[in-house]
């Protein structure tokens, strides 16, 4: 039985999906699918790389507005000049994903589309074996909380906060057609179901449809390099003077604060991001100290655009 | 030294190695190779009530399975300590212990045959804090069936010298502090990795990614009731250690049982989840700590209460328990001196030796509270290090000999360099220098195990085609011993580097060594070698001088020629060996070392104990973001006192690792458990240092020429990392101050302890 | 098990491979070029890294399946022929490594970064090399020996 499977269109990718009935998952750079399957967190037995499929990898902007395939690699979006020029906050959180070489398989899409991450979850199928499996997995207990319902594990996209940011749109096709969405949209908040895009859709297209005219972007981790988020947060500001400040990595979806900046008050943002923010401990940073980062963070934004 | 020693050397496998050449353990691949996987315990505590396993023996490609019952006699690298088995028999100690092995005839079979394995636990009492397991407990709670009490300490170390205790309560300047340490692991990259071969001849040879050949082959010996004389232990190229590969370990014993049983080779590597499982790092510690000193600044006294976390087995935590004490008589003498060590077993990943050996913590704790008092008595916290040292050719109270001492020499360099005097106490808010001193030991003048031979032996063999081929079991773990062994004999023969080249580590053809442990290779196996080179050019010189009729002790070995001053005689390096050679063919000079009777004669006086000390000074700058508490260290400045650089870059490799190993302890490394289960078994999660998060270093080699080191040299392996730590804690002090008595010093911890301050 | 036709280090053969197997595991155990490290199999150490058409990427997170049709080289591939690459002359010299277990991967890392970026600044190449895990040196010595190789490489 062969289950490597290269497509060179999205037809084909498609008609792959449907016939594996579930049964498959897309790779795009695979950097972060390739250690689920690693340890068993991914069962499904069909790959399906979409690296052939041509036409998902450019980047064009047009009146400053931004089109950037889903299958553009971190390291083409850091490279790229115009990027830079016109949406560096886009660039800095591109930046901060994993390390250089990865960078240079690592997708777009594929960052967009990373799977929420939990201490007790992200784990090899021996240690899982060790503690019990969690209700993400095979087990029926959040091993953070003790709950029986609620999953927490938390969304990591570097990008989603920086795209969130910049108000940008997906373009998602499945058998029943093309569709583009907000990407604030897809994202749900539920470790475990965490977006709500069926397991067929390919995303193909990023857009983002302003240049900011201020901007911010910072990312609360141990080390310099690979580590995971335990706080990002992306924010900027439009020619009309609406602020967009999005929180990742301390919630199971990111957190979007979208309001005038003129009647954003630091105490209001700060409350907002703190009352949506649903943050437990199922990170290797102390959650207090998380939270607390989150006031400080946003309250140096908030210096920032004053400055 | 007229030839390659104190010169900038590559090491002599430096190519094979940038190739991809080399070969490591896991690279080795032999005819009809079976390969292991482990079935790991997922308790923590808990009798075995049954180990089926049937299912699992009847799976494509299972070629044979064994379990703990197996290979049931104790083994572990102290003779005190020897509560290990290669496998859990009746019950596991820790989560992740080993209960089965499957070899197969590829992993995958052995894997699929592992989780055919049914296995059925019954828990029992877990302790998972050193609190725990000083409280009384029922004989069938008992981790270790042998520790006292009814208790679940392993060992309690203490040594008192005139009554610190009572100094303490009197003193008008003291200062006291409770640490906490948490634990951290080796990090080496080459997982743990062993292949084993039953030969036609009924002998085993087994090639393993160990520090410590002679130690495997006598654990092996016990727990295979092999003779020693059947049993061949090849270190391959190594991957790393730092004390994370000197044990003899459960899966060498299971593939040399497994290979005489099946007659195959048999192999097991092991997934870097399993190399944190089976850990064997730096005790988590708890010291409670006092120091006192007089009006002049002058040391008192000094008393410690030292907690140590051992984990399940003993490993070497016997050494360590000691070495957390005893480390501290130096480089500062103190008369009055007393410490405490005990050292618990808990069921989690064992502990064992780690870069430092048990000095690294109670170091940041005296070095911490020498700043206090540096502080409170408003003296420069250098000058007051400086009141202290110990002198060159000294003793300390608990009877150490200290011969050569460049600690004044080391704090000069770093002291200027980071031009401390202007800028101590004098940079803004939230940047700061901080200082520490360390010292440590040139490998222990006693041997773990006491027998009548040399610590170690060199052979050094001279043929016709005049290669001189230096026979040493010692281990180049990435030290670079191999390279020293060229350079000593080239030295001492006067000929190019190329002419000398090495068979180490293989316990059937190579003298034994005790292993690459405690810092004792360039010390004592350089001794040896620099004796059998010598030798060797002893006996050249004897038979050059017979059939030239000259002295032999006008004659020179120099830049590949043997020669007199005046010329009478003037040769190459050929004709010398074909003369040495007339008439008796190739021959082998042996060169050995013993250490000189040393110590005292009260309980516990050998530990420590060594034939020469090394020393060090370490200035840190750190920036603090207040807001935060995130900590940058930006330089570290560091001054190492080892006796003679007998490679200079090796030893600045030392030094600038010995800096990265310990600012991954200060800032970013733990290892975090709950329930006994480590959290952060990987490498994204244990957070060592990357390139990004390394500062810049700046390192100075002080050469104090020890009287008894090869060519002068001491330790540079271990030494150099005991300063760093505490001075980044000193550091932040001066940065913000706050002094952090936990580590690591995590950006919680400081922004807690700057709003707490405020 | 799959029949696929590689090209390794300017060799192609064809090889029978698992469908879900990564080209570090056929690298070291089906052709038996064992330079490069297996030392944490996923993804955050650089001790794999190969190049494919050019690109460094990770063997330990690359199926097997997407290297057909792609020109895989190796560190064996690197130095075949008489001279070092200036990386590795450097890296000897400099005594930019001691186990040597992470070297390949950094040599494999830091050959394409000199390729595309020859006059990269200390702080560029500390930053390059920020996915490779070293537990010897304490990198000083590997960011030596990479801005030397680089000198050399612009003369």
């Amino acid at each position: 039985m062969e289950y490597y499977h290269s497509p060179d269109s999205i037809k084909d990718a498609l008609s792959m999906a449907r016939e594996f009935d579930g049964n498959f998952i897309y790779f795009a750079g695979g950097t972060d699918v390739q250690i689920y399957r690693k340890q068993k967190l991914e069962k499904n037995e069909h790959i399906i790389d979409l690296k052939s499929i041509h036409d998902l990898n450019s980047i064009s902007i047009k009146d400053e507005v931004l089109s950037l395939g889903a299958m553009t690699p971190l390291d083409d979006i850091i490279k790229s000049k115009e990027i830079l020029k016109f949406f560096p906050v886009l660039v800095e959180a591109a930046k901060s994903v994993a390390t250089p070489v990865i960078r240079k398989t690592a997708t777009i899409g594929g960052n967009l589309l990373v799977r929420n991450r939990c201490t007790f979850y992200n784990q090899s199928q021996e240690w899982r074996n060790g503690v019990g499996s969690c209700l993400r997995d095979v087990g029926d207990i959040c091993q953070v909380t003790g709950g029986k319902n609620d999953c927490f594990s938390r969304n990591v996209s570097d990008t989603a906060a920086a795209l969130i940011a910049l108000n940008a749109e997906i373009t998602l096709i499945n058998s029943n057609g093309m569709t583009q969405k907000p990407i604030k949209g897809i994202y749900l908040p539920c470790g475990i179901k965490f977006h709500d895009l069926d397991n067929e859709i390919i995303l193909t297209q990023i857009r983002v449809p302003f240049s900011p005219k201020k901007w911010w972007y910072k990312k609360l981790r141990m080390r310099k390099t690979l580590d995971f988020t335990s706080l990002t947060i992306a924010a900027t500001i439009d020619n009309q003077d609406i602020a967009r400040i999005c929180l990742n990595g301390v919630s199971m979806t990111p957190i979007l604060i979208e309001e005038p900046i003129e009647t954003l008050t630091l105490e209001s943002l700060i409350k907002q991001a703190r009352k949506n923010c649903k943050t437990v401990d199922n990170d290797l940073m102390p959650l207090k100290y998380r939270r607390e980062m989150i006031n400080v963070y946003l309250e140096e934004f908030w210096n920032s655009i004053y400055i | 030294m007229t030839g390659a020693i104190g010169k900038p050397t590559p090491y002599i496998d430096a190519v094979q190695k940038v190739t991809g050449q080399a070969m490591y353990a896991d690279d080795y691949k032999f005819p009809n190779m079976v390969y292991v996987s482990c079935l790991r315990s997922t308790e923590s505590h808990a009798k075995i009530k049954s180990l089926e396993l049937k299912k699992a023996e009847a799976s494509p490609g299972v070629v044979a399975i064994v379990t703990g019952k197996d290979i049931p006699v104790p083994f572990g690298v102290l003779s005190i300590s020897r509560d290990e088995t290669a496998m859990a028999i009746e019950k596991v100690r820790y989560q992740g212990e080993i209960v089965a092995a499957v070899a197969a005839e590829t992993i995958e079979a052995a894997e699929a045959g592992v989780k055919l394995i049914n296995v059925e636990y019954e828990p029992l009492t877990e302790f998972f804090t050193p609190q725990d397991s000083l409280k009384t407990c029922t004989p069938d709670e008992q981790i270790h069936a042998h520790t006292k009490d009814h208790k679940n300490i392993h060992k309690t170390a203490e040594l008192r010298f005139n009554e610190p205790e009572k100094e303490l309560e009197t003193a008008k300047h003291k200062q006291t502090g409770n640490f906490i340490f948490a634990g951290v692991t080796h990090g080496f990259t080459e997982p743990h990795s062993a292949v084993a071969m039953w030969n036609g001849d009924e002998t085993l040879t087994i090639i393993s990614a160990t520090q410590v050949p002679h130690y495997l082959q006598k654990n092996l010996s016990k727990v295979l009731g092999l003779p020693l004389h059947k049993i061949q232990v090849k270190k391959p190229v190594l991957g790393g250690g730092f004390g994370g590969k000197s044990d003899p370990f459960p899966h060498e014993m299971i593939v040399s049982f497994l290979s005489k049983k099946i007659k195959r080779p048999v192999k097991c590597t092991f997934s870097r989840e399993e190399v944190f499982i089976t850990h064997h790092g730096r005790h988590p510690t708890e010291i409670n700590m006092s120091l006192s000193c007089d009006d002049g600044g002058k040391i008192t006294a000094l008393d410690a209460d030292i907690i140590i976390d051992g984990g399940a087995y003993g490993s070497f935590g016997v050494v360590t328990s000691y070495y957390n004490g005893v480390l501290l008589q130096g480089p500062y003498l103190i008369d009055k001196f007393g410490f405490r060590t005990r050292r618990t077993y808990t069921n989690k990943h064992q502990c064992g030796a780690m870069r430092g050996h048990g000095a690294v913590n109670p170091r940041y704790a005296v070095e911490t509270l020498l700043d206090m008092m540096a502080h409170d008595m408003e003296m420069d916290p250098c000058d007051l290090r400086e009141k202290n040292f110990l002198s060159d050719h000294s003793s300390t109270v608990g009877e150490f000999r200290i011969t050569s001492n460049g600690i004044r020499d080391c704090i000069a360099a770093v002291r200027k360099k980071s031009d401390w005097d202007n800028r101590y106490g004098n940079l803004p808010y939230g940047h700061g220098l901080g200082v520490a001193c360390g010292f440590f030991i040139s490998g222990s003048a006693l041997p773990i195990l006491w027998n009548r031979y040399p610590q170690t032996v060199v052979h050094a063999k001279l043929d016709f085609d005049g290669r001189i081929v230096m026979f040493s079991g010692a281990s180049d773990i990435g030290q670079g011993s191999d390279t020293m062994l060229v350079q000593i004999a080239a030295e001492e023969l006067g000929i190019p580097m190329d002419f000398v080249q090495v068979e180490v580590s293989d316990t059937k053809t190579t003298p034994v060594d005790l292993g690459s442990y405690s810092s004792r290779v360039t010390f004592m196996v350089g001794n040896a070698a620099k004796s059998a080179a010598s030798n060797i050019r002893r006996e050249m010189a004897k038979a050059i001088s017979k059939e030239k009729d000259t002295p032999a002790e006008n004659i020179t070995f120099k830049n590949g020629r043997i020669f007199t001053n005046d010329k009478s005689l003037d040769i190459s390096w050929e004709e010398g060996v074909e003369m040495a050679m007339a008439g008796r063919g190739a021959f082998v000079e042996s060169g050995f070392y013993i250490s000189p009777k040393l110590g005292g004669n009260f309980k516990g006086a050998g530990a420590g104990l060594s034939p020469s000390y090394s020393f060090g000074a370490f200035i840190s700058e750190v920036e603090v973001n207040p807001k935060t508490g995130e900590t940058n260290v930006i330089k570290v400045w560091g001054a190492h006192d080892c006796g003679k650089a007998l490679n200079p870059l090796a030893v600045e490799g030392q030094i600038e690792g010995s800096i990265h190993m310990g600012l991954g302890q200060t800032m970013s490394e733990e290892m975090r458990y709950k329930n006994g289960q480590q959290l952060n078994a990987n490498f994204f999660d244990y957070r060592i240092p990357s390139s990004l998060d390394t500062p810049d270093m700046d390192v100075t080699i002080i050469e104090s020429n020890d009287p008894e080191g090869p060519y002068g040299a001491k330790e540079a392996g271990e030494g150099p990392i005991h300063p760093v730590l505490p001075s980044i804690g000193n550091a932040v002090f001066d940065a913000v101050g706050v002094r952090m008595m936990e580590l690591p010093i995590t950006p919680d911890k400081v922004l807690k302890k700057i709003k707490e301050n405020a | 098990m799959e029949k696929v036709t590689l090209t390794v280090n300017g060799f192609t053969q064809s090889v029978l491979v698992e469908s879900h197997e990564t080209i570090l595991d056929t690298l070291r155990n089906r052709l038996n070029l064992t330079g490069t490290k297996k030392c944490c199999d996923e993804g955050t150490c650089g001790s794999c890294t190969i190049l494919m058409d050019g690109k460094p990427v990770l063997g330990c997170l690359t199926p097997t399946l997407r290297c057909v049709g792609k020109e895989i080289l190796t560190i064996e591939g690197i130095s075949s022929g008489e001279s070092l690459h200036l990386v590795q002359k450097h890296l000897v010299k400099s005594l930019g490594l001691q186990c040597g277990f992470c070297t390949p991967g950094v040599v494999m890392t830091a050959i394409p970064f000199l390729e595309e970026n020859p006059h990269a600044s200390r702080n560029e190449i500390k930053e390059s090399l920020s996915g490779n895990l070293c537990r010897c040196t304490g990198y000083k010595k590997i960011i030596d020996a990479v801005e030397n190789a680089a000198e050399e490489m612009r003369s």
